[in-house]
């Protein structure tokens, strides 16, 4: 059972209530949200299972780590930037202080302690969620079920009441 | 040592939960609390909510103001002098020409402290900003059914099959009340959001009615013209839980939807949709905020809202009800408390005789002032009048917060005593003859009233800096100066106590329940153990005859309509990541980055006939004021419209004209001019 972290575009209010968790955590913010007409979407790593970051990094500075998370290794990083130019989504950024390259690493101190990672934690609409997929759909599909029994139902009303 | 203390959200009036994290007593963070009316989610303010707590500018002693700028002066000096002056006012011109703006940032404790001291010192006037917010649902709730609150919780929402978000946008106000919103969405309601923005709220919903601001009274009552003429209503709940439904037939008979589009510009067709979908649906909320009460016919707007809830019989039920959600994270509680001008804890009227002989019992007086006092505007205008001579402000900073700024502080000079206490040196406080430093919420205990009736316990986390005092000490103080029976409170669950003797929905709300039952007791709450109310008028109405009154409305314009010289209507709104007058907000860096500086909205197809660019600086010109600001040109406003967030100070410009039934003023539409300046 791994879990991921899922963002879910059609429930992103751009509150930026994760940006600012995640500053907090951080120090700096490693989702942003770009805010379009009608929808607005949160980027951060996707933590992809292929990431080309891992395969590109010259010096193997970027791992995959216990819980799946895609993470580097400060001290292995010499701040070429090869991860940020082959990431899909242009993630890795430059430390300001430290000059090396930084990302989401799924808040790593807190998951040691069982803890989700700060965004998906606060993210009010879940529209940001640190989930297991097969339980997250598991759901969803139950969910779905329920809305067909439901109009079901609706529908053997209308039958009666017009019968 | 690093410890978790529960908080509870300073800012809006959801009621969230979260914990504050301290490390050695100072606070460091907040954590994600499980559980709460948020479900341990939080917007970003209330992620930052402990970064104004340990700001340089907080207030750490009592100022006096002499020729030279304030001086810092010791506590009892300044309570002495204060108690003196508010004293000698009253002898020399009579207890109304003093007035207390109490405030709903702060707890039920505090709130029923300051009215009190004004009752004994012989004056109704106290009111506070819920004036400015939702005076007109506690005016047209009372009316209709009787109970100026919302009526079900936040759990109602999920099961709702329509949800009617009328000048409310959740979106930035109440983020994570959205997530109720989305999950009534997942469940397969239908949303139907009224704005004259198209806000991000309306990203979410099916229907979007982009009405002309102020035309509200006239869009409902074509729904319910629809409704009627339908036959969509519901004739039981009609007959048997209201009264008035003939009146209102006769009423809304002319608001065809045709007429409706004349006057609220939204196409026949779309009002007629949005009533169908909203009647046959079976189970309705109605939501709404301050771009529906911010009006000259705010009441009426309330009622015709109430109106057409009560028609669908979308009130009492599982799923249903009407929802006036609080801005503030006490409006409730303040109401509750009477910070108001015409009532007692507990919504008693002052002019009744009997309930106001057994206050004055409790309080050790023979009898309290039965004449209503002065609202908020009113004050100001007798202030400005030189009538109100002494104001004694709370946690309120009314230079920002009220309309016609230069109005305001013209009034506020003129008095002979301004004491102002708060967390912060307000655009208020500077004005003050004394400023007493308060603490802030994560410093103090007491309880909190959130918008669903929820009573919830605020733990105490950290000290105050410096010599900042919890409001409900000073208030002690002060009342123990002036002299007044029975104030020797010496902690503040005694006033909780007290608070349970004399507001009857309060009665089982003691402060050791609230200690232990973290999700606190919704109101009301009879007895010790009542288990609280969730939903209102479940078998009958808050009115003497248990039934609701439909009272219909008919639609009034705004004051102002535009004109050659004034062209545009202006309008402003709030955004999620600043909060009122930025006293808070603006003092936490994450929150101050983001959400930086005043803009104003305007159409591309205005913007290009006056050439105006996106990001131009422009002035926005009213009959009150001008205001410089960025133009942020776009389509989520209609030609015609200007809408500016409020928090930078953009109430210079907005209209003191008040609403006859609930003084509030008409800050949601004002005539304007744009001029260009140009650079960047
Ligand atoms: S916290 Fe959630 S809803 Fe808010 S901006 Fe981030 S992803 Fe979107
Ligand atoms: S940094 Fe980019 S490529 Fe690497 S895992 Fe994250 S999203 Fe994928
Ligand atoms: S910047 Fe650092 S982490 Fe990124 S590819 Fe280069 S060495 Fe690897």
């Amino acid at each position: 059972m791994e879990k991921k972290l899922f963002i879910n575009l059609g429930r992103c209010i751009a509150c930026r209530a994760c940006e600012v968790a995640c500053e907090k955590e951080h120090g700096i913010s490693f989702i942003t949200v770009y805010e379009f007409r009608d929808i607005a979407v949160p980027l951060n790593c996707r933590h992809c299972e292929k990431a080309p970051c891992i395969e590109v990094c010259p010096t193997k500075a970027i791992y995959r780590d216990e819980d799946g998370a895609v993470v580097i290794d400060e001290s292995k990083c010499i701040g070429c930037y090869m991860c940020s130019a082959v990431c899909p989504y242009a993630i890795p950024i430059v430390d300001p202080i430290k000059e090396l390259a930084v990302k989401c690493d799924l808040c790593a101190e807190r998951r040691k302690e069982g803890r989700d990672p700060l965004c998906a934690a606060v993210c009010p609409t879940d529209a940001i969620i640190y989930a297991d997929l097969n339980e997250l759909m598991e759901e969803k599909r139950r969910r779905k079920a329920e809305r067909i029994v439901e109009a079901q139902r609706k529908a053997v009303e209308t039958l009666a009441y017009f019968g | 040592m690093e410890e978790f203390k529960i908080g509870l959200c300073p800012y809006c009036g959801m009621g969230c939960r979260f914990y504050i994290k301290t490390l050695n007593g100072q606070p460091i963070g907040i954590e994600p609390y499980p559980g709460g009316v948020n479900e341990g989610k939080l917007c970003p303010k209330g992620v930052a909510a402990v970064d104004f707590l340990r700001h340089e500018d907080r207030l750490k002693k009592p100022l006096k103001r002499t020729e030279n700028g304030f001086v810092e002066i010791s506590w009892e000096q300044a309570i002495k002098e204060i108690a003196e002056k508010l004293l000698e006012i009253r002898e020399k011109y009579g207890p109304d020409a003093l007035g207390f703006f109490s405030s709903a940032r702060c707890s039920n404790e505090e709130n029923y402290l300051l009215q009190k001291i004004a009752r004994l010192l012989g004056t109704n006037n106290v009111d506070h900003c819920a004036r400015l917010c939702h005076a007109s649902t506690v005016v047209g709730l009372a009316q209709t059914v009787g109970a100026a609150a919302q009526s079900g919780s936040y759990t109602d929402i999920p099961k709702a099959k329509v949800l009617l978000i009328w000048g409310y946008n959740p979106s930035e106000t109440h983020p994570v009340l959205m997530r109720y919103i989305l999950r009534a969405r997942d469940n397969g309601a239908k949303i139907i959001v009224v704005d004259p923005r198209k806000t991000r709220t309306v990203w979410f919903a099916d229907m979007h009615l982009q009405l002309k601001p102020g035309t509200d009274i006239a869009l409902a009552n074509a729904m319910m013209h629809v409704i009627i003429e339908e036959r969509l209503y519901d004739r039981e709940f009609i007959m048997n839980r209201t009264k008035g439904f003939e009146k209102l037939i006769a009423v809304v008979q002319k608001y065809t939807p045709e007429y409706a589009e004349k006057i609220t510009g939204v196409p026949a067709k779309l009002i007629r949709e949005a009533a169908i979908t909203f009647a046959t649906a079976g189970r309705g909320i109605v939501m709404w905020a301050m771009g529906l009460t911010q009006h000259v016919t705010g009441a009426a707007n309330v009622k015709a809202l109430a109106d057409l809830a009560l028609i669908c019989g979308y009130v009492g039920r599982e799923g249903t009800g009407l929802f006036p959600m609080r801005g503030q994270n006490n409006v409730q509680g303040a109401c509750d408390m009477a910070a108001l001008p015409n009532v007692f804890p507990g919504y008693q009227k002052v002019t009744d005789d009997e309930k106001r002989k057994r206050v004055a019992e409790i309080w050790g007086v023979e009898d309290l002032p039965s004449k209503p006092g002065l609202t908020i505007p009113e004050m100001i205008d007798a202030a400005a009048k030189g009538e109100l001579k002494a104001l004694y402000i709370m946690g309120e900073n009314p230079i920002v917060s009220d309309p016609n700024t230069e109005h305001v502080i013209e009034a506020l000079k003129n008095l002979e005593l301004l004491v102002v206490q708060d967390i912060f040196l307000t655009e208020t406080a500077e004005l003050a003859h004394y400023v007493l430093p308060a603490a802030a919420y994560a410093e103090k205990e007491g309880s909190f009233t959130a918008s669903e009736r929820r009573v919830q316990w605020n733990f105490k986390a950290i000290e105050p800096p410096g010599e900042a005092k919890p409001d409900w000490v000073i208030l002690t103080m002060l009342g123990k100066a002036l002299g007044l029976p029975k104030f020797d409170y010496s902690d503040v669950e005694d006033i909780t106590r007290e608070i349970t003797l004399v507001a009857p929905q309060y009665r089982g709300i003691t402060s050791e329940r609230l200690k232990r039952e973290v999700m606190g007791v919704q109101w009301p709450c009879p007895s010790e153990d009542h288990p609280g109310t969730p939903r209102l008028h479940v078998e009958r109405f808050a009115t003497p005859d248990g039934k609701a009154n439909i009272i219909p409305v008919e639609f009034k314009p705004p004051a102002e309509e535009p004109d050659e010289e004034y062209p545009f209507i202006l309008t402003t709104f709030r955004i999620v990541g600043q909060y009122h007058t930025l006293t808070m907000s603006n003092r936490s860096e994450s929150l101050k980055k983001r959400w930086s500086s005043p803009y104003a909205q305007i159409s591309p197809e205005d913007a290009k006939k006056m050439g105006i660019q996106d990001g131009e600086m422009i002035r926005i010109v009213t009959r009150r004021g001008s205001y410089t600001c960025r133009a942020a040109v776009t389509e989520d406003v209609p030609e015609g419209v200007i809408a500016v967030p409020w928090h930078w100070g953009a109430n210079i410009l907005t209209n003191d004209a008040l609403d006859p039934e609930a003084k509030i003023p008409e800050l949601k539409v004002a005539v304007c001019r744009v001029e260009k300046i140009g650079g960047c």
